[in-house]
């Protein structure tokens, strides 16, 4: 006798693979992203595996250590990713399905961007120098290197 | 602020997808939540324990969760709590009245533990002063009152029959204040931080049921969310807690589980990291972010009425390993002959007071 009992867990997976879909007409006519909580939908850890195993595995794997481990994953449909977000102690605290270009928790903010480039003249070989006399002389008690001459 | 504390931008945002996650809003909100704790002022939190054990205490400090001791306390400021203050007595007291000063109608007000009023409150004192006359007068100036226990929220266990002291619960006394109930003995941690986050991101209360509990966290009953339920529905039930079922993971009903009537999100966010929840561990739920449930009947006593055959062996074990009156508050719960009990105990029939020493 043939085993139905696949059927019902394939229902949830269809209806969530027809949502995408539609979020991913909205992200290609009006540029809209969008994002399904997985671990917030009632389903069974099977749907979770077989609705990524349709998936499948884009080009791009991004690992991001930000107060605990995260997976940012295109799926084998581009524009699509599956995202694990961990904490500290490696609990899995969401599951996204991102439709979007890019994720946003990927892009660069721009207040860090500015720290960044405060910080980016220090790191050139002149100022290393310097600061690597600067270290030197403070050690000696000379004071500063422009007070030593 | 948060830069200095080592949590970047990208951390803040995770940490809002994980909490939209957990408060069950759409993840879209969390970019919005990230941005609004990013630039959120700390928010004054006056924690009052009452008739307590300070389990509640105990459980959202040890919590392995990050987002209690990592970052949520980067996001309040914790003015006042008598076990964790470095201050005593006098400067204590100081410093409640200035942090009461300093931040009226805005301070968020945290009670753990039931309020004794028999006889003017003589029961339970703080400094020379009643619970009752520190409540009055500390929530009159708050933003609104969070209930922490089930002690806060309903009276728990000091309101139990015989309730020598009158025990009740925060919202019996405050009526003019938005009041949270975080019920559980003890309450989950991550539902404190839900709220708190919720609060200081949107400048307001998540949404509420009609028992004052945050929607999110106490909208199912541990039955609905419980990995054992699909037995449940199969009609698959362990007899003993150690029967061929229970080790198959089959449904705790028969042997007194209270998981269908008890709203709490155990099976969802689990305990110890997300280690596990009491059902998993093999033990029925016993219902305690329920009101009175330390009243509502024995915990080996299903809730059809009936009883499987193991409860007599578990009872026993139970009470033989507790001291006391600990011992003998349990003995009196489980001697009651389980083939005899109603179906659901009228609400405020107290136990049957039968001897240890009477044990089935």
């Amino acid at each position: 006798m043939t085993d139905f009992s696949f059927l019902a867990d394939d229902a949830l997976v269809d209806a969530l693979i027809m949502e995408i879909a539609g979020l991913l007409r909205r992200l290609i006519e009006h540029g809209e992203a969008g994002i399904i909580d997985v671990l917030g939908l009632p389903l069974p850890p099977s749907c979770v595996a077989s609705l990524e195993q349709r998936l499948g595995h884009g080009e791009v794997t991004v690992r991001l250590d930000a107060a605990g481990a995260s997976e940012i994953r295109e799926t084998g449909i581009p524009g699509v990713w599956w995202t694990r977000h961990s904490n500290e102690q490696g609990r899995l605290v969401a599951m996204l399905i991102e439709v979007t270009f890019v994720p946003e928790i990927l892009k660069a903010n721009i207040a860090d961007v500015v720290r960044g480039a405060e910080r980016l003249p220090a790191l050139t070989n002149v100022a290393l120098r310097a600061r690597g006399a600067d270290v030197a002389l403070r050690a000696r008690g000379a004071g500063r290197p422009h007070d030593a001459s | 602020m948060l830069a200095r504390c080592g949590f970047g931008r990208r951390g803040l945002l995770k940490f809002a997808i994980a909490m939209t996650s957990s408060l069950a809003l759409p993840p879209s909100v969390a970019p919005v939540m990230a941005a609004n704790l990013a630039k959120a002022k700390r928010r004054s939190v006056i924690w009052l324990s009452f008739q307590e054990c300070t389990g509640c205490l105990e459980t959202l400090l040890r919590s392995s969760s990050p987002t209690i001791d990592q970052l949520i306390f980067d996001f309040i400021s914790l003015d006042y709590q008598e076990s964790l203050m470095a201050a005593a007595g006098s400067a204590a007291e100081q410093t409640l009245r200035e942090a009461m000063a300093a931040n009226k109608g805005e301070y968020l007000l945290a009670i753990d533990g039931s309020i004794p009023v028999k006889d003017g409150g003589v029961y339970s004192l703080t400094g020379g002063r009643s619970n009752l006359s520190m409540l009055e007068e500390v929530a009159a100036d708050a933003k609104a009152v969070l209930a922490i226990g089930t002690c806060a929220a309903y009276g728990g266990i000091p309101k139990a029959y015989p309730n020598p002291t009158g025990a009740v619960g925060v919202e019996d006394l405050v009526s003019n204040k938005p009041i949270v109930n975080i019920p559980g003995c003890p309450p989950v941690p991550e539902v404190l931080s839900g709220v708190l986050v919720h609060f200081i991101s949107f400048g307001r209360l998540p949404e509420l049921d009609d028992r004052k509990r945050p929607l999110a966290y106490f909208g199912t009953t541990i039955h609905d969310q419980c990995y054992r339920r699909p037995f449940y529905d199969q009609g698959k039930f362990a007899k003993s807690f150690d029967d061929d079922g229970a080790r198959q993971g089959w449904c705790l009903f028969e042997l007194g589980c209270k998981g269908p009537v008890t709203h709490n999100a155990c099976a969802s966010l689990k305990w110890n990291g997300g280690t596990s929840f009491p059902i998993e561990a093999g033990h029925g739920c016993i219902g305690c972010s329920e009101p009175d449930f330390w009243d509502a009947g024995g915990f080996y006593t299903s809730l059809a009425g009936g009883s499987a055959t193991g409860w007599k062996s578990a009872g026993i074990a139970a009470a033989v390993g507790l001291a006391g009156g600990a011992a003998a508050a349990l003995s009196t719960r489980i001697a009651t002959p389980l083939e005899d009990a109603p179906a659901s105990p009228p609400e405020k029939t107290p136990p049957e007071k039968t001897p240890p020493d009477k044990l089935p």
